[in-house]
Order: structure tokens, then C-alpha cells, then sequence
């Protein structure tokens, strides 16, 4: 989701990135470039998110849904890890009638996922959520876009999964990692937290090692992400947490 | 009777209803499951540090090498005890709370050996006391005290003695992997390579600099027989020139690509700033510049002006945050010498990031990004000898990686 004014400062820095790890990746403006953007019908600002949503997850269904099998949603300052979002999704069916990401609890009776963290939809998610804007179950009845496109998820039986690993570690991040981690003096909690329908946790144990999106980048930074989370590791260990691989740790050492 | 029977009621539903705001807050905090430090511990996220350290003196002495649930680490416990680091942090009284707290939190857990070095003694923290006064014109005073307390005290416990500020960030599992290939014996120390001022050289202080046992007996030795003495206080200058003086070699930290380990910078800084052409930078870097990406290796050692959050953050980011599905490209081998024996790596799919077996080959694969029109890296294999990689790009989303050596 970006705009003519953001493509120079932000999207061309998410697609030296991350964006390259999508099997398919389309930027959604108001207006077409050659960046290359897909212009939809609508204009810029807050108030028009989610006729951008729907222009964009329609537009995708009529040309592109034979293309993939699940259909993320991000920001222009979300950093996203591709290949751990392929871990997550690798347990659920693009045939299931599901969607996934940060799961927030109010206002809508099974909760929706928020927007800046990046949401995911199945194909059969996306066949419902375009069916019910065709069908009139669905409709613009709010700008708020994370909020709105849940209620109408709800309204087309599409169920949210949970996104986190086995670990219950969260794995969609509306805010930068040091908002999670870092432990804070004891203080009234910030709506991120209150909004989250599974307890939330700071400190180290807030954030998957698999962890799939960041919100809240600012451009610099998607490369400083970029090298954090695909180069910069310490030598000499194996798997440290693997889901599925069961470790032999401590087996001693065979010394010449 | 009946209008002060209403206001009664009135103003006990008021009352009542505030009171319910006002402790609903406090019960909010109350209910907030934030884990306390004894149930952080037994969850098994991050050890906790008491047991697993031994204080002796002002220094603390790591028994066992941090670990996670769920982790092999089994190369890099090897090189722990065959590498010993001993880490000693410059700082102050008044930088504790605020900086040299979060070092110890952080990555001073993986050094052998860790001593804070102040000015004054705090056993509590606890910190060394060296006796000097603060401020910039005293740290080369501090060093050379520290370093000499180092070799009297720990000199028995370490093999190489780091050198590094309480807003350096070290990983000190890759200096152990770059410090594998010399020996103790050999008189010769590392850090971020400058040009100016001494002839082969000298280490940035801020970047961190790491000493063998004998070039720490050197600069000792230089001190005792007055060939070294305080010149200047810009201490990693003056430690330069000493240890040219005293023959200890200047070492060429930068990894097998060339590409540097030691930074005088944070990460953000040296992967997307431009420094400019005037900038001092250009001026004093020994080996060639270089911007972007390839500016610092994937096993980098340290990064400078790290504060207090970002120490955490990082933490997070090298020891756990990673991409699913690969093995890691870059995967240099320890030398042979080390008589490290671990089972060859079967070729299993997805979700490894092992390291494989070494013999003195490297070989360095980057990862492959799908569909046709989107930019494929190659798959470059380095002094391999009959060394073949294969790439495997499946059908389906996932890329997995198999390597084969012969």
C-alpha cells in the first residue's frame, strides 16, 4: 500500500529489499507509474485506506489470482520476512477460509488483524471478501481498513488463524522490534498491548526467531533489517530453535 | 425524604463508579502478566546469570556459555573453550545504571571473562578500580592500568583480552571464529584498522581492539622497561604506537571476503550512510571504503555508539531473528588444527542453518529469489577443490539448499 508521494522515499527502498523475496510483488497507488505501480480508482489519504484495500484485493482477484496461493498485505513501512511467512502459512491451506497476522481483539466479535503489521489472506479468503463486496454482505461502511476488512471477514465465515509459533511467540509486529523487547518501567499499557487478543509479552521473549513483519520502518533502516535478519549471525551454531528438527544439543565433544 | 433518598443513591453510584475507574487501573497493572525476573528464568528465556557465573575479585568469571532451548551449539562451545576471551569494558560511575548495565545484560554473557573498568572500585556492580580520575584525557591511563590488571589477575584465564566501551557491541562468538586461525603465542592484535600516525597502523578504540596473551605481555613489558610510556591520552593512538614499538604485528581483522568486521559505527550507519568526502572516515580507514551492503560481514565483531535499547535490539537481531529455510550462506570453516570432530552435514532440507564440515574450503551462497524476472544471485564457490554446489529451486514457494562436498 503506497502513494505517488512515497515512492522515491519509501517503496523504492522496500523494493531493493524484501519485496524481492515475493513471489509476486504489486505496489498500489492512486496512480499508475512506471515504478511500476497499479493505479486504482481512489484518491490519496487516511480517510480512502480502505477503498484502496478493496480496489487492490479486487484488482487481484481479477488478474492476478491464479498467480499465488496467499495474498499479503503490507505498508510502505513494513518490513516483512518473506521466507518465515511461507514457515507460518506452510500449515494451513490456501483452499482454507482463513487470513492471519497480528490478531487484535476489540470491536469486532472475532477480533480482526492489525493493518500496519501486514494481514494474509488464502484464496479462499480473497474469493469471499471480493464475493462479498459483489453480493452486498460486505460494504464501505468505515475508513478504518484493518478493522473494517475484519468485520466483513466475519461476515464471509473467514475464520483468523493464529499466527504465532510453537513457542506462542508473536510473529506480526505493528511496532518496531525495541517496542516489544526492551522492558519498560511499570506504566499504564500502550493500546498496542491492550488491543492484543493473546497476552502480550515484553522482553526477550516477545518476538519469534522466526519473526515475519515489522512496522513503523523508516527507509534506512529496511536495509539495516535487511543485513540484521539475512547476514549478521554468530558463528558456530546450529539451528537454534527449529520448529519442526529435533536437536541433539549437548552430545560432548569428540576431541582429537 | 424521598429527594435525599435519590441523591444518596445518586452519589453512591458515582462514588462507586470512580472508584471502579480509578482501581480498574491498578488491577489492569496488576493483571498484566509481565513475567518477574524468577519466572523469566524458569520459562527458560535467557539463563538466568547467578548461577552460571563465578565473581572473583571485581572480574566475572562465565562458567557456562549461554544458551537457548532448542539450539546446537555445539562449534561455537568448542571454540569457547579453546578461544578464551576476556572482555574488559571502559567505564564510569556514572555510565553504569545508564550503559554498563546493558552490556552485562547483553553481550559481555558470551565473553570468558568480563571486568568493568572504572575509576572506582564498585564491588556491587561490580566494577575494577584503577585508580585515575575520569574524563577523556584519562583513558589512556585507564587502558594501560587496565590491561596490566588484566595480565596480573586474570592472565591465567584468557588467551586473548578484548578491549572494548560500555557503547561497543561485540559478537563475541565471530571474534572467537576470526581469533581461530593465530595462536596466543603470536604477538599480533585486531580491531578496526586505521592509517595515520604509526606505520603499520593502529586499531580504533571505540570499534574495540583485541590483544594476544603475548602482545598483552608485551605492552606490559614495554611499560616496565619504559620504552612505552603515556604520551597522549588518545589511547588507541598511543596503544598503537606502543605495540609498533614492541613488534606486535597489526592484524587484518576483515573476513575471507574481504570485508570488515570491526565497526566504528552502528550497523544503520555504515549500510545506508554516505560519509562524506571531507568526512575524517576517508581519511584514516586502512583498508579501501566500502558503502552499502558489502560494508560488513556477515560474521561482523563489533558496532560502535550502540545505546542502552539498541544493545538489546541487536541481541535479538544476531542471535535470533533470521530467515527461515536457509542455510547460511556464508559459512566459513574453523582450521583443521582444532581437532573439532563434528558429524558431516547430512543434506536435510529446509529449516537448517547448519554449518558444514571444514577442511579449509569456503564456499558462499546467497539466497535465490524466485520468478524469472526478479534479480537471481549466483552461487559463487571459493578455493574449492572438486567442490560442487548444488542449487535446488523447488516448484513451490520454499527454496532449499543442498550442498555437497567431496
Amino acid at each position: 500500500m503506497t502513494g505517488p508521494k512515497n515512492l522515491e522515499s519509501r517503496t523504492k527502498h522496500i523494493k531493493a529489499t524484501w519485496a524481492r523475496h515475493c513471489n509476486k510483488v504489486l505496489y498500489m497507488s492512486s496512480e499508475a507509474t512506471d515504478f511500476p505501480t497499479v493505479g486504482l480508482n481512489v484518491s490519496e489519504g487516511r480517510e480512502q485506506l480502505y477503498w484502496k484495500t478493496i480496489r487492490a484485493f479486487q484488482y487481484i482477484h481479477e488478474h492476478h489470482l491464479q498467480d499465488a496461493d496467499w495474498f499479503l498485505k503490507a505498508d510502505d513501512d513494513t518490513f516483512v520476512v518473506m521466507e518465515n511467512l511461507r514457515h507460518t502459512l506452510s500449515k494451513y491451506s490456501p483452499e482454507d477460509p482463513v487470513y492471519l497476522g497480528r490478531h487484535f481483539s476489540p470491536f469486532i466479535a472475532q477480533g480482526y488483524m492489525s493493518g500496519g503489521a501486514g494481514y494474509v489472506l488464502s484464496k479462499e479468503a480473497l474469493r469471499r471478501f471480493v464475493g462479498g463486496f459483489e453480493s452486498g454482505v460486505c460494504d464501505h461502511h468505515s475508513s478504518i481498513e484493518d478493522m473494517a476488512l475484519g468485520n466483513c471477514m466475519e461476515n464471509m465465515q473467514v475464520k483468523p488463524a493464529d499466527s504465532r509459533d510453537v513457542l506462542g511467540r508473536q510473529t506480526f509486529h505493528p511496532y518496531p522490534p525495541d517496542y516489544y523487547l526492551l522492558r519498560k518501567p511499570p506504566r499504564p499499557r500502550p493500546w498496542f498491548l491492550i488491543y492484543d487478543r493473546y497476552t502480550p509479552r515484553e522482553g526477550p521473549d516477545c518476538c519469534s526467531d522466526h519473526a515475519v513483519s515489522f512496522h513503523y520502518i523508516y527507509p534506512q533502516e529496511m536495509y539495516t533489517l535487511y543485513y540484521l535478519t539475512y547476514h549478521l549471525r554468530p558463528y558456530g551454531y546450529q539451528y537454534r530453535y527449529n520448529p519442526e528438527e529435533s536437536t541433539e544439543i549437548n552430545t560432548p565433544l569428540v576431541t582429537a | 425524604m424521598k429527594g435525599s433518598r435519590c441523591a444518596f443513591l445518586l452519589g453512591f453510584m458515582v462514588g462507586t463508579c470512580s472508584l471502579y475507574v480509578f482501581l480498574h487501573q491498578v488491577w489492569f497493572e496488576r493483571s498484566y502478566p509481565v513475567l518477574s525476573e524468577a519466572q523469566q528464568s524458569t520459562s527458560g528465556v535467557g539463563r538466568s546469570t547467578s548461577e552460571s557465573w563465578r565473581k572473583e575479585g571485581p572480574a566475572l568469571i562465565n562458567l557456562l556459555h549461554p544458551h537457548h532451548a532448542g539450539e546446537d551449539s555445539r562449534r561455537s562451545d568448542m571454540l569457547f573453550q579453546r578461544v578464551r576471551v576476556l572482555c574488559w569494558v571502559m567505564t564510569g560511575p556514572s555510565n553504569l545504571e545508564t550503559k554498563a548495565r546493558h552490556v552485562k545484560a547483553t553481550w559481555s554473557r558470551h565473553c570468558n571473562v568480563v571486568a568493568f573498568m572504572s575509576s572506582v572500585d564498585d564491588p556491587d556492580f561490580p566494577t575494577v578500580g584503577l585508580g585515575t580520575g575520569e574524563g577523556r584525557d584519562q583513558l589512556y591511563w585507564k587502558t594501560i592500568r587496565a590491561f596490566h590488571y588484566a595480565l596480573e589477575h586474570y592472565g591465567n584465564q584468557a588467551d586473548w583480552f578484548l578491549k572494548a566501551d560500555d557503547d561497543t557491541f561485540v559478537v563475541v562468538d565471530n571474534l572467537r571464529w576470526i581469533l581461530s586461525n593465530h595462536t596466543p603465542e603470536e604477538p599480533i592484535y585486531f580491531g578496526k584498522r586505521f592509517k595515520p600516525y604509526a606505520k603499520q597502523g593502529y586499531m580504533s578504540g571505540g570499534a574495540g581492539y583485541v590483544l594476544s596473551k603475548e602482545a598483552l605481555r608485551r605492552f606490559v613489558e614495554g611499560f616496565r622497561t619504559k620504552v612505552c610510556t603515556h604520551t597522549t591520552p588518545v589511547e588507541d593512538l598511543a596503544l598503537g604506537q606502543c605495540l609498533e614499538k614492541m613488534g606486535v604485528l597489526a592484524g587484518d581483522s576483515r573476513d575471507t571476503l574481504q570485508r570488515e568486521t570491526f565497526h566504528p559505527f552502528v550497523p544503520e550507519h555504515h549500510l545506508t550512510g554516505k560519509f562524506s568526502k571531507s568526512f575524517w572516515y576517508w581519511n584514516y580507514c586502512y583498508y579501501p571504503i566500502v558503502e552499502g551492503p558489502q560494508c560488513c560481514s556477515d560474521l561482523a565483531v563489533s558496532f560502535h555508539y550502540v545505546e542502552a535499547e539498541l544493545m538489546y535490539t541487536l541481541e535479538y537481531y544476531t542471535y535470533h531473528l533470521r530467515a527461515y529455510g536457509y542455510r547460511p550462506r556464508y559459512s566459513p570453516s574453523l582450521p583443521s588444527g582444532l581437532g573439532l570432530d563434528l558429524p558431516t552435514q547430512t543434506e536435510k532440507t529446509a529449516g537448517h542453518k547448519g554449518t558444514l564440515e571444514g577442511t579449509g574450503r569456503v564456499t558462499q551462497t546467497i539466497p535465490v529469489t524466485l520468478r524469472g524476472n526478479q534479480p537471481k544471485e549466483e552461487v559463487v564457490s571459493e578455493r574449492g577443490r572438486n567442490q560442487t554446489s548444488n542449487l535446488l529451486s523447488s516448484g513451490n514457494s520454499t527454496t532449499t539448499w543442498t550442498e555437497r562436498q567431496q
